[in-house]
């Protein structure tokens, strides 16, 4: 959106231009005071809806304090572990262990996607199986990894990969399977054959579709990373997930909860951050929202 | 049945026999299609260079596998083509401009793939931005522009490689009437500045008088080549002008004669 030009208005209409442009200011404000306040309000009223319903059962007790702490005191303890080493030592670990894992499986998965949507015999040989993977809960993999690896780093790292390399591989086959057969035909009759038009016409248009794959692996790296963590404990290397084990197992339901807050948070975090390429590289092909489309 | 030969430009005639395209009794038959449909039988069509030819037929006659032979997306069952060593350009009825692209990438793409220097780009886009009329068009996105702008798009990028066989697949077939005249005055524009030669698919009897040096009529099952209208009429032509209109009435009826 372009923002008001003011020009130069000359001396003798200064003053009449000055009031417009006030006012056309106060216009913009006020528009966006209106769409900001519709953007942030709905979640919002959600999240303290949930924190009122969850005041509500507190007072009426339950259970005990002790197992459900009030709203307060977990947002306090939130606040709290912001300031703590430990909170960001543990932090640090869980977000390399998610960027590694998933930055692996981000190149695994983009491999395998290429080679079988590249391949007939491929295709048939592994395509039912990335699919199969990709229901499998990755957290049946431990036990497993646990054998293989040992309570390490690599165990780890293995489900994470194995939890979301499926789903980005087959983001990536069905981005290719289905792009338009008119923008191939195009892309042949102006001369692109072989890797030239993989490179130039298939992969681009196959984008949005390998980007909700990269999206559904996250959330699948998260996840397998937070079982993984809570399975695969490492001695004198705090991380998220054991931080749950450990607050479980001294009943600080606080402590717990505002994990559990991090953990959230996090997620969402990525998510959305996925959410916004999306929706931005939708948008610039017309496709997607309404007002884009609107403007044609 | 001779064996498909795509005839290059070493055999190609020497100069001074100029042609356009030389088509020799081409068959097609698709792999998938029930035994003795032909989709092209016995096709024979020359076109001079700098022609402006129209083909004209029905849906199913096989107007589109021809250009798409003709094109080289697809090879003859039987007989040849020749097309000497001249780039070929293609537009369909849909624009099929690249939606990740702005205009200027999706006529950059095209000069990329024929080989042209990066550092020619902006000159060439800018010219052939010009030649289409939409100068200022570049940093929009497909998505951005009307369906008429959006073949002009898809023209500009046709030419962007320095073709001189245009082949149009019913370029025009989804675009208002407005549009679509606006539209063949510019074809024609383009054609008569850059001395190309067209073949123009159409199935409009009135598109195909309008356009035309010569309208080539076609039938279906097996798809062929029935008759041939030399047009003569001088130009620029009006589409609604009693001179079209008696060739177009000539061309329905001969579209009318053959079996439904």
């Amino acid at each position: 959106m372009n923002p008001i030009t003011t020009g130069a208005p000359g001396v003798a209409g200064a003053a009449g231009a000055a009031g417009a442009v006030g006012s056309a200011t106060r216009r913009l404000a006020a528009r966006l005071a209106v769409r900001l306040a519709a953007r942030v309000l709905p979640p919002l009223i959600a999240v303290l809806l949930v924190l009122s319903l969850w005041e509500v059962v507190f007072l009426a007790g339950w259970r005990p304090p002790y197992v459900l702490p009030a709203p307060a005191e977990v947002l306090q303890r939130f606040a709290a572990a912001l300031v703590e080493a430990k909170f960001w030592v543990s932090l640090t670990t869980t977000l390399i262990r998610a960027f590694v894992g998933f930055g692996l499986a981000v190149l695994i998965g983009t491999g395998i996607g290429l080679l079988v949507s590249g391949s007939r015999v491929l295709r048939s040989a592994i395509g039912s199986l990335i699919t199969g993977m990709q229901t499998m809960p990755s957290i049946a993999w431990f036990p497993f990894a646990i054998l293989l690896f040992g309570l390490s780093e690599q165990a780890i790292e293995f489900v994470v990969v194995l939890g979301a390399a499926p789903s980005i591989a087959n983001g990536l086959i069905s981005g290719i399977d289905e792009v338009p057969p008119p923008l191939l035909r195009t892309a042949k009759a102006l001369g692109a054959k072989g890797l030239v038009l993989y490179r130039h016409i298939v992969l681009p248009a196959a984008l949005p579709a390998y980007l909700s794959g990269l999206k559904q692996g996250w959330a699948f790296a998260w996840r397998s990373l937070m079982a993984g963590e809570l399975l695969v404990i490492i001695a004198s290397r705090p991380s998220l997930g054991a931080q749950l084990q450990f607050f479980r197992e001294f009943a600080d339901t606080a402590g717990l909860m505002s994990t559990m807050l991090v953990i959230l948070l996090l997620g969402m975090a990525v998510d959305g951050g996925f959410s916004y390429l999306s929706r931005r590289i939708q948008a610039r092909r017309g496709l997607g929202t309404d007002r884009a489309s609107a403007r044609g | 049945m001779s064996l498909p030969a795509i005839v290059s430009a070493d055999q190609a005639p020497k100069s001074g026999e100029d042609w356009g395209i030389r088509v020799r009794s081409v068959g097609k038959t698709f792999a998938r299609a029930a035994a003795g449909t032909a989709a092209l039988d016995g096709v024979n069509l020359t076109i001079a260079e700098g022609e402006f030819v129209a083909l004209l037929g029905r849906s199913g006659c096989g107007k589109s596998t021809l250009l798409n032979l003709i094109a080289g997306l697809e090879l003859p069952t039987s007989g040849s083509i020749e097309t000497g060593r001249r780039r070929i350009g293609m537009m369909f009825q849909d624009a099929n401009l690249f939606p990740w692209l702005t205009v200027r990438g999706n006529i950059e793409l095209a000069l990329k793939l024929s080989g042209v220097p990066r550092a020619d780009f902006k000159d060439r886009v800018d010219e052939l931005l010009e030649s289409v009329r939409l100068p200022d068009a570049g940093s929009l996105r497909p998505h951005e522009l009307s369906g008429g702008m959006r073949q002009r798009v898809a023209l500009a990028r046709t030419l962007a490689q320095d073709c001189r066989i245009l082949l149009m697949d019913e370029p025009f077939g989804a675009l208002d009437a407005i549009t679509r005249d606006a539209m063949h005055d510019e074809t024609e524009r383009i054609w008569a500045e850059r001395g190309l030669t067209v073949l123009f698919v159409t199935h409009n009897v009135r598109e195909a008088a309008r356009l035309g040096d010569r309208v080539v009529v076609m039938a279906p099952s097996p798809g062929r080549i029935e008759s041939e209208l030399i047009v003569n009429l001088p130009r620029p032509r009006m589409i609604d002008g009693p001179a079209v209109a008696s060739r177009a009435a000539e061309l329905h009826a001969r579209l009318q004669d053959g079996p439904r």
